[in-house]
């Protein structure tokens, strides 16, 4: 059909689509790029990896060839590796963070030489999410949240466990994983505080965010796109080991998860929390106590959406292809 | 007032006389009377105490041993209503690539870097069966799978004949150097038995029987049956057996599966869009098992990968799989070569040899 071959001829001359990821362990762009060539919608897969072949700043995806851009991952690790003759723990790590700013600041310039208005999330806003601004702002449109606090002393953890029977501490930034020079692994997940073991809190401590713990009856994951919002319900509390946390797997006995539509109102809300944001896509986590009051947990703009679409079958990558597309048909419309 | 919510990824396929509670997500299936279905069916619409109130106290015990073991299977849980936030699951299918699944049986005579296979693995293939029915050294499987890296084939099963001289840890390095190698079949095997390699992570089956031909395919057996959301889904809209399937004979012919009698083209002379853009290549990718005889009736239906090459009356595609032992109406399996009414369509495929 040579008509459809002239008119894909001239959306690839023109524009396409970016999608910024990186080489190794990324099946979410994978699937979303498979889907693109399935159904013919001129794209572009830069991995950071393939920063290290660029000759020169003429090489960095031009503004001019993009319609959109799905900014989905930096890199996965840097190809080279730099270390002293005789390496030391702290300059190595330091040299790694030194490494991290620069290829940052080569990445981020993207964020300026593209239009704003063409990524599906606000880069900007992406890269420097604050969760306590982010529950902040839910409330603000009418979303419960759990009690939220940030403290330093234990004398406040005995104070507010006198109006809240436990609480959580998770971290206010994201959770991270620790190894020891004996090859021990340590994984960061929500802890919960009680009077039982309030003798191992002490005195004082770094600031810590601390939330009323909720008696959950299932945790909900949200994939929000371009308005629509798709919902997984998880499934846990039968199963003493995922009860705070459903990311500490259990092979055995997994969670249930299943499609779940949460109601208009909240919808409404989220919409609104993720336009004020700046973000067309992005996973939620939200919970449901026993009562059947909804919480909203936090925001992942770049969550993982393959584990709601799969278990549901709602062929998000698919979704996100096409919605994408759809921001190229609209770009050739302003410029016919 | 209590009521049983049963999961939606755990779903109901109604059979005769039998019914088969499919729980896609942990990929396990329960048999179940269709008395028990029934029940499980009405309290998708009213409470346990109305429930019993329908069915009358007589079946309270029973009644309420059904929803134990449904919540024992963790396939639902009870709460003071239907959640109808709990959405039914979206049974709809689709893929990013025109042939999901393709079949090799190997002739070391055939150019398997052509421009036909270069054209199908730019699909986005998903999983590719190599059949060798001949010995083949090492070398020569190792060259075979040099042609696969770099495109994006997830996994291939290698199907090849037992050789005492190939070691388990070999094969282990073989399927570390090639990790698309996720499962070996090694057949004309000593014994049967299954081992892993690669930390567990890729089986190595040996199989007694020799494998010389596509002749020995399509044994509909409960081993086979998967419960999982592909398979099902697919077999909503889809023939699960042939559609958006490809193979590739011994000979260099292109079929749908290599017990198919028609061929599209040879891969010498025949591009993968002239297959693709033939009706004909396609022509049974939508026949659903919901529309095959006697299959429309048997709970099995949507956990079973069908068979449309050998069927028991070959004049009519939408005929039972010959090599399906199993009567829905009797729930019993019997042994497929030794029925009566099957000997004609035995002898029409030229079975006879194989099931001696």
């Amino acid at each position: 059909m040579p008509a459809v071959l002239t008119h894909q001829h001239h959306i690839f001359m023109s524009q396409q689509i970016l999608i910024l990821s990186q080489s190794h362990l990324e099946g979410a762009t994978d699937a979303v790029c498979q889907w693109m060539n399935h159904l013919r919608i001129p794209h572009l897969r830069v991995n950071g990896e393939d920063f290290f072949h660029f000759q020169s700043l003429a090489d960095l995806p031009d503004n001019a060839s993009i319609a959109t851009v799905w900014y989905r991952r930096k890199i996965n690790s840097f190809p080279v590796k730099y270390s002293f003759k005789q390496p030391d723990f702290q300059t190595q790590y330091t040299i790694k963070r030194f490494l991290v700013d620069e290829f940052n600041g080569l990445h981020a310039y993207l964020f300026h030489t593209i239009d704003r208005p063409k990524w599906l999330n606000d880069p900007l806003s992406e890269d420097n999410l604050n969760k306590l601004h982010v529950l902040a702002l839910a409330r603000k449109y009418g979303i419960k949240t759990p009690f939220t606090e940030v403290v330093t002393t234990k004398a406040m953890i005995i104070q507010l466990l006198d109006t809240h029977p436990e609480l959580i501490v998770k971290p206010l930034s994201e959770c991270i994983f620790l190894e020891d020079a004996s090859g021990g692994q340590y994984k960061m997940l929500t802890k919960t505080i009680s009077p039982a073991n309030l003798q191992a809190v002490p005195e004082q401590f770094f600031p810590s965010l601390v939330q009323e713990k909720i008696n959950k009856k299932f945790e909900i994951r949200t994939v929000y796109l371009e308005g629509t919002c798709y919902s997984m319900a998880i499934f846990s509390q039968n199963n003493q080991r995922t009860k705070e946390d459903f990311r500490d797997y259990d092979t055995q006995r997994p969670n249930r998860t299943v499609p779940y539509q949460l109601p208009a109102e909240l919808e409404q809300q989220l919409h609104q929390l993720m336009q004020s944001l700046g973000f067309r896509t992005g996973s939620i986590d939200l919970m449901v106590d026993m009562q059947g009051n909804y919480y909203f947990l936090e925001i992942n703009p770049a969550g993982q959406f393959g584990m709601v679409s799969y278990p549901c079958n709602y062929f998000l990558e698919k979704k996100l292809a096409q919605a994408l597309h759809k921001n190229i048909m609209h770009e050739e419309e302003i410029h016919q | 007032m209590e009521y049983l919510n049963l999961y939606a990824n755990c779903q109901l396929v109604k059979g005769a006389n039998m019914s088969l509670l499919c729980d896609l997500q942990l990929r396990k299936f329960y048999h179940l009377p269709n008395d028990t279905a029934e029940v499980l069916t009405f309290l998708q619409q009213g409470s346990i105490d109305e429930c019993i109130a329908h069915y009358g106290e007589d079946n309270r015990e029973a009644i309420t041993g059904y929803i134990d073991y449904v919540i024992s299977k963790e396939l639902g849980f009870i709460d003071n209503r239907l959640l109808t936030e709990l959405i039914p699951l979206d049974l709809s299918w689709d893929r990013y690539s025109d042939i999901t699944n393709v079949i090799i049986e190997y002739n070391n005579g055939i150019d398997y870097t052509g421009n036909f296979f270069r054209e199908l693995f730019d699909l986005h293939i998903q999983g590719l069966e190599i059949r060798y029915y001949q010995p083949a050294t090492l070398d020569n499987i190792r060259a075979l799978l040099e042609v696969f890296n770099g495109t994006t084939l997830k996994y291939i099963k290698l199907v090849l004949p037992y050789d005492e001289a190939v070691t388990l840890p070999v094969w282990d390095r073989l399927v570390k150097q090639y990790p698309r190698v996720k499962s070996l079949l090694l057949h004309t095997a000593p014994v049967n038995k299954v081992e892993k390699v690669f930390d567990g992570s890729v089986s190595v089956a040996c199989f007694s029987s020799s494998i010389n031909s596509c002749l020995a395919c399509g044994e509909i057996r409960t081993g086979y049956f998967t419960a999982n959301m592909e398979l099902f889904t697919e077999s909503q809209h889809h023939n699960t057996c042939l559609n958006r399937k490809l193979s590739v004979d011994q000979h260099g012919y292109i079929r749908n599966c290599p017990s198919m009698r028609e061929n599209f083209g040879h891969v010498g002379d025949t591009s993968l869009q002239e297959v693709l853009d033939n009706p004909a290549f396609h022509q049974y990718a939508n026949i659903r098992k919901d529309e095959i005889a006697v299959c429309k009736d048997c709970e099995f239906r949507h956990v079973c990968t069908d068979c449309r090459a050998y069927i028991e009356n070959p004049q009519d595609r939408y005929s039972k799989p010959l090599k399906c032992g199993y009567n829905p109406y009797t729930n019993t399996w019997d042994d497929w070569t030794e029925h009566p009414l099957k000997q004609t369509a035995i002898a029409a495929y030229g079975l006879e040899e194989i099931i001696k």
